[in-house]
């Protein structure tokens, strides 16, 4: 479904990516592991084409879509982003940060978005929350809005990049579950997280980065029972104690 | 005591404030006009010119760059005369109001810009990131977005501005308009009195106390919003 060749990133001097080649097929859960600054964040952002790749081509269905001629507005429909730092919409409700998109994009009748919003924020467990604002929200909740937004424009693919570090540690669950059961519906997922254990118990691939390259990739009982580059050893090592 | 009584009559004649009042209202009411429409122009040429400013568009950028450092470092009375007096070699004929309006406006729009620009900085990045990764264009990020959640911040700065747009508005007697100064300055020739100039004064202050009232208050509330 998304499949990457020699990708490269640059910020001027900085050389982030370093030549990523990835495959991801439909309904795999693949978990992104990595030290600080390894170029995890870069990886996801380029898929999303937040960021523009240096070098290097990424296939989504098959299209490459780093192309010139092609409509990122369209791409970024079809994969859905949520952040570490929830990046809700002050100025609209619960709802309004859902349906937004419906109405303004896929340009869906009102009462139909405003039933596809209802149902996935139930979905999420917020039903009582929909018309309040996200400054009256936990940030277990927040994030919870974040992902039914994303959601909400029925994406191939998702991306999660350490949603649940900005998270006091009783919150972290509630996400937690959230994302278990979208993988269980059969979402195709990336996910940049330091959550072992949900790694380990959802995850179906594991790739590790190192530097802007992926230094191991497999499945993801392989890599946390029998990790061959030392680098990964010492990484997990540290992060399982 | 004697200077005290002296400077009263001369400058605060009760009498000649009172015979020319309807004059000085009517002036205002041209100041009002005048300062309004110009501040209503500039606000749509600031926000367009800040989006371009904002966007990645290189050329257009540079050019709105340019307008904004030209018509912030050349003196407004400048811009006035010019669009009044040299606009018609090159055919183009405004009429002393429209000028005026055109200067004001333009004048006003490149202070704007600004405004709006820091504005639309000072939104967290990661707003635009969200909305563009749900397949929203920059253009509907902007106005659904960013736009919306600048308005907010950017309330006082731009009733600042109108208040500085009110006040230099007088600058528009050069090309014979009669706005609030000018009428002040035709009183005194007539009554050969300068009470008219004392009249005007407090006129400007009815206008823009309530403003920079409202910007004080409007402040306040942000803080308390921001704060939580
Ligand atoms: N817009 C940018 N401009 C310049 N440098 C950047 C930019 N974005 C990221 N970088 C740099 O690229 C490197 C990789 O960043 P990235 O955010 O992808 O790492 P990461 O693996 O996600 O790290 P973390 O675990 O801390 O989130 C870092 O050194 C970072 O400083
Ligand atoms: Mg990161």
């Amino acid at each position: 479904m998304i499949k990457i060749v020699d990708l490269h990133k640059k910020f001027g001097d900085l050389h982030v990516l370093k030549g990523i080649n990835l495959n991801v097929n439909k309904g795999e859960v693949m978990v992104i592991l990595g030290p600080s600054g390894s170029g995890k964040s870069t990886l996801l952002r380029s898929i999303n084409l937040l960021e523009v790749p240096t070098s290097g081509q990424i296939f989504f269905d098959g299209v490459d879509i780093t192309g010139k001629k092609i409509d990122r507005n369209r791409v970024r429909q079809r994969i859905g982003m949520v952040f570490q730092g929830f990046n809700l919409f002050p100025h609209m409700t619960v709802l309004g940060n859902v349906t937004l998109a419906l109405l303004k994009v896929l340009k869906i009748k009102k009462e139909e978005a405003v039933k596809i919003g209802t149902d996935l924020l139930i979905r999420v467990g917020l039903k009582d929350k929909i018309n309040g604002y996200p400054n009256q929200l936990s940030g277990g909740q927040k994030q919870r809005v974040a992902i039914a937004r994303a959601l909400a424009m029925n994406p191939e693919v998702m991306l999660f990049d350490e949603v649940t570090s900005a998270l006091d540690p009783e919150l972290v669950k509630e996400v937690l579950d959230v994302m278990k059961d979208l993988a269980k519906s059969g979402m195709t997922m990336l996910v940049v997280t330091h959550e072992m254990g949900f790694a380990k118990e959802v995850g179906s691939h594991v790739i590790f980065m190192d530097e802007g390259l992926i230094v191991e990739e497999g499945l993801a009982q392989d890599i946390f029972e029998n990790p061959k580059h030392p680098r990964t050893k010492a990484f997990l090592d540290a992060v399982l104690y | 005591m004697e200077g005290l009584s002296n400077l009263l009559e001369k400058y605060f004649s009760i009498g000649i404030i009172w015979e020319i009042l309807p004059y000085l209202l009517k002036g205002a009411l041209f100041t009002v006009i005048f300062s309004a429409s110009s501040e209503i122009i500039g606000i749509i040429i600031g926000l367009v010119t800040a989006m371009i400013r904002t966007s990645k568009i290189k050329v257009l950028n540079q050019l709105a760059i340019i307008y904004v450092d030209l018509f912030r470092g050349t003196p407004l009375l400048m811009q006035i005369i010019f669009v009044y007096y040299a606009l018609p070699y090159v055919g183009i004929n405004l009429p002393a109001p429209l000028a005026g309006i055109v200067a004001l406006s333009v004048n006003s729009g490149a202070y704007v810009t600004e405004i709006f620009r820091a504005g639309i900085d000072s939104i967290d990045k990661g707003q635009i990131e969200a909305a563009r990764s749900l397949g929203m264009s920059y253009a509907k990020t902007m106005r659904y977005i960013i736009i919306p959640q600048t308005f907010k911040r950017v309330l006082p700065p731009l009733t600042n501005e109108f208040v500085a747009l009110i006040k230099d508005s007088s600058l528009l007697s050069v090309i014979a308009i009669s706005e609030l100064l000018r009428t002040a300055k035709e009183m005194m020739t007539w009554k050969l009195n300068p009470s008219s100039l004392t009249a005007a004064a407090i006129l400007y202050l009815v206008i823009t106390l309530p403003l920079t009232r409202l910007v004080s208050h409007m402040e306040n509330r942000l803080k308390k919003s921001d704060a939580h």
